[in-house]
């Protein structure tokens, strides 16, 4: 069989051993800075160690959230509490003009949304693509926030789905406090624990609203994704 | 692009008639320096981008020195959680399998997010051939597909275009308005595209990781539509080199920042998405069927290399192209490689032969840029070299080489006939002088581009005597 094959082809290509000097290339440094021990666990230290730093404190992490989420153009908003991310919401919705929805079952989402004027369509359970695509934003939870990158982390279990944090123009992302987190690698570890290795079959960072520049560089916004990121955090 | 003619005539052809055209050279100059400046100060809020650099190169020294053992788990876990895996050993067997899927699934309409793999196989010509529509739907991509084109550079594939270009491209094959601002021609292709993400059966993607410890493919994109592309269509089929393994899920932490710094300076790509598997009972949407389809096409042969296997682990984020002079100047195209730049340069002779595409190793200057800049530290310059050797060793450098290495060698093992030489060249100097640059110059190929300074008065050997 072809697996057999490969793997096979594989095992007798590794027989013979890399050769030592440009083994030793790869590991030199002429700026004799620190390298940290080979193997795994090495690289997630090399993440906090050697990535920027964004501090170690929600304050310093929401500091820097902000700051990258500026150069993104995501639209950051810190609230006190859900009764703010109401309100925030209800703003929002009369500024863009929202009349459908999309939303799933998530219970800060749920809570935020219960009072706004709008159509909805849930997502979790089958529903049809052609009408998410009519929707004017999606509103979706998250796994975590990471302060290293101003990403949301979401999976389908914490956003809906796969399509309703893609398919409307529109993205608006609920997080709570305790979301935040420090690296991607913290993200990662806390999808982990929640799924107890049961992994979701879909798990995204999302960085920004979404974007191209393809043609002679230009930044546009919305390239196929939405043209506008949302992300409110309530912070008590 | 000439395709007929063979691999070495081409680049001269191509390269020649590229590095006359100024105007889009400086235009592709100026295009990367703006790619420079934004690296630079994503590189600069690292705490120690170097050890960085290390780490990364880590990983991937880890996954390839193992990889029968990570492929294997990466397969095992992907088919635990109901993804199809389909292991093909050439170019042939993966159109084959993915062919396979979409007449099983009698699909009329395929919708694709980039992947240079599916270029590599050829994969539109022969989905075309058999009659289906394939839509890129990377806006770089679907430039370069309605100009019936390569993609330029595998990062950027339409960087050689000018916005006016793409407008007339636009009116003509899409019927669309008159506009030549970028965020307006980004529209056009985003109402087209919407439509055929709704229609397609078929979603065909690339990977950008394996993760062998859970067994998920890992996408890195901006604009959303390999997203769409692996979230709307009922099958979604992945191609991936067996060489995009990586070890562990953690080890995207790492991995995800150093590839968008070096590709395109950004800090994190807009969407970093990783999928394990076909939609699951629990989930409300999502593909019903998965297939990763393996590709080995020669890949195997690099690894059997215990110098070269190190291009193995090339994560393709394009850096060592931005920063490559021969690339500045010669442009994607004239490669006729699927991996252009130096990267391309170093594992397309491995992939497609030594004897056709050696004359890539010559196309650098050997100044290390692309080492320099390399996020997992490939020590590609040398790899050149490396090839050069290989190249001679096997007696393909060619009469005119040979023939020269032997004079030189005749010429050096004889300080007399050394001496003898320094002088004529001086004497042929001169005579040539009136001559320079002109047919008639015996070494006019060298010298139609160059010009050559009078030789010193002295020779080295006359001065070092007459030192003090
Ligand atoms: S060789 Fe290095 S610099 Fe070039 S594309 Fe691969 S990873 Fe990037």
């Amino acid at each position: 069989m072809s697996r057999d094959a490969i793997l096979g082809r594989i095992r007798e290509a590794l027989s013979v051993k890399t050769d030592a000097h440009v083994r030793e290339v790869a590991k030199q440094s002429s700026h004799s800075l620190p390298v940290l021990a080979n193997g795994p666990d090495g690289r997630t230290q090399a993440v906090k160690e050697f990535l920027p730093f964004v501090g170690e404190s929600l304050e310093d992490h929401i500091a820097a959230f902000n700051v990258l989420s500026d150069k993104l153009q995501t639209e950051f908003i810190v609230v006190p509490t859900i009764d703010s991310a109401r309100q925030t919401l209800d703003q929002l919705r009369q500024k863009h003009q929202w009349e459908r929805v999309g939303i799933h079952d998530h219970e800060l989402v749920q809570s935020c949304v219960d009072q706004l004027p709008v159509e909805f369509l849930n997502t979790s359970s089958n529903y049809d693509a052609h009408e998410l695509e009519k929707c004017d934003v999606g509103i979706s939870g998250c796994d975590a926030l990471i302060a290293q990158t101003a990403s949301a982390l979401v999976t389908n279990h914490s956003a809906g789905g796969r399509a309703l944090s893609v398919l409307p123009p529109h993205h608006v992302v609920v997080a709570d406090a305790s979301q935040m987190v420090t690296t991607m690698a913290d993200g990662f570890a806390m999808i982990r624990e929640k799924h107890h290795e049961k992994w979701p079959s879909f798990i995204s960072f999302i960085t920004g609203p979404s974007r191209t520049a393809d043609i002679e560089r230009v930044l546009v916004l919305g390239a196929h994704g939405p043209k506008k990121l949302t992300i409110i955090m309530i912070s008590e | 692009m000439s395709q007929s003619t063979n691999p070495t005539t081409q680049f001269q052809t191509d390269a020649n008639r590229v590095t006359a055209d100024v105007d889009r050279r400086s235009f592709l100059r100026s295009s990367l320096r703006g790619y420079q400046t934004t690296r630079d100060a994503t590189q600069e809020r690292f705490l120690n981008y170097e050890s960085a650099r290390i780490a990364a190169g880590d990983a991937k020294w880890e996954a390839i020195e193992n990889l029968d053992v990570y492929l294997a788990q990466f397969a095992d876990k992907l088919e635990a959680r109901g993804a199809t895996v389909h292991w093909c050993s050439d170019s042939a067997e993966a159109r084959d399998a993915i062919l396979d899927i979409i007449k099983k699934h009698d699909a009329k309409s395929v919708i694709k997010s980039k992947c240079m793999t599916t270029e590599e196989i050829h994969l539109n010509d022969l989905l075309e051939k058999e009659g289906f529509e394939v839509v890129e739907s990377d806006l770089g991509e679907f430039i370069v597909q309605l100009r019936d084109e390569a993609p330029y550079h595998f990062v950027f594939p339409a960087m050689h275009l000018k916005k006016e270009e793409i407008n007339t491209l636009f009116q003509e094959k899409l019927k669309s308005i008159n506009t030549d601002d970028p965020e307006e021609l980004t529209m056009v292709a985003r109402e087209v595209l919407r439509q055929k993400y709704l229609s397609a059966d078929i979603g065909i993607s690339g990977a950008n990781f394996g993760v062998a410890e859970t067994g998920m493919i890992s996408i890195t994109e901006n604009e959303g539509n390999a997203r769409l592309t692996t979230s709307l269509p009922k099958v979604h089929i992945a191609l991936m080199g067996i060489e995009k393994i990586i070890p562990r899920l953690e080890d995207l932490a790492l991995m995800l920042p150093m590839l968008a710094t070096a590709g395109t300076g950004q800090h994190l790509t807009c969407y970093n998405s990783q999928l394990g598997g076909p939609r699951q009972d629990d989930e409300s949407d999502g593909p019903v069927e998965m297939h990763v389809v393996l590709l080995d096409n020669h890949r195997t042969r690099l690894l059997a290399d215990p110098e070269q296997r190190d291009a193995l682990r090339c994560i393709r984020c394009g850096a060592c192209l931005n920063v490559c002079p021969i690339f500045k100047n010669v442009g994607g195209h004239t490669y006729g490689t699927t991996y252009q730049g130096p990267i391309g340069s170093v594992i397309t002779p491995h992939l497609r032969g030594l004897k056709d595409w050696k004359h890539l190793s010559h196309s650098s200057s050997l100044c290390g840029a692309c080492s320099e800049t390399c996020p997992v530290k490939i020590d590609l310059h040398h790899h050149l070299l490396r090839n050069r050797r290989d190249a001679a060793g096997k007696g393909q450098g060619g009469l005119a080489e040979r023939t020269l290495m032997l004079g030189f060698t005749i010429v050096m093992r004889r300080p007399w006939l050394y001496r003898l030489t320094g002088r004529l060249g001086k004497l042929g100097h001169v005579l040539t002088k009136p001559i320079h640059g002109t047919r008639i110059d015996p070494f006019y190929a060298w010298k139609k581009t160059r010009d050559l300074d009078d030789p010193a008065k002295q020779s080295f050997k006359q001065y070092w005597k007459s030192r003090k």
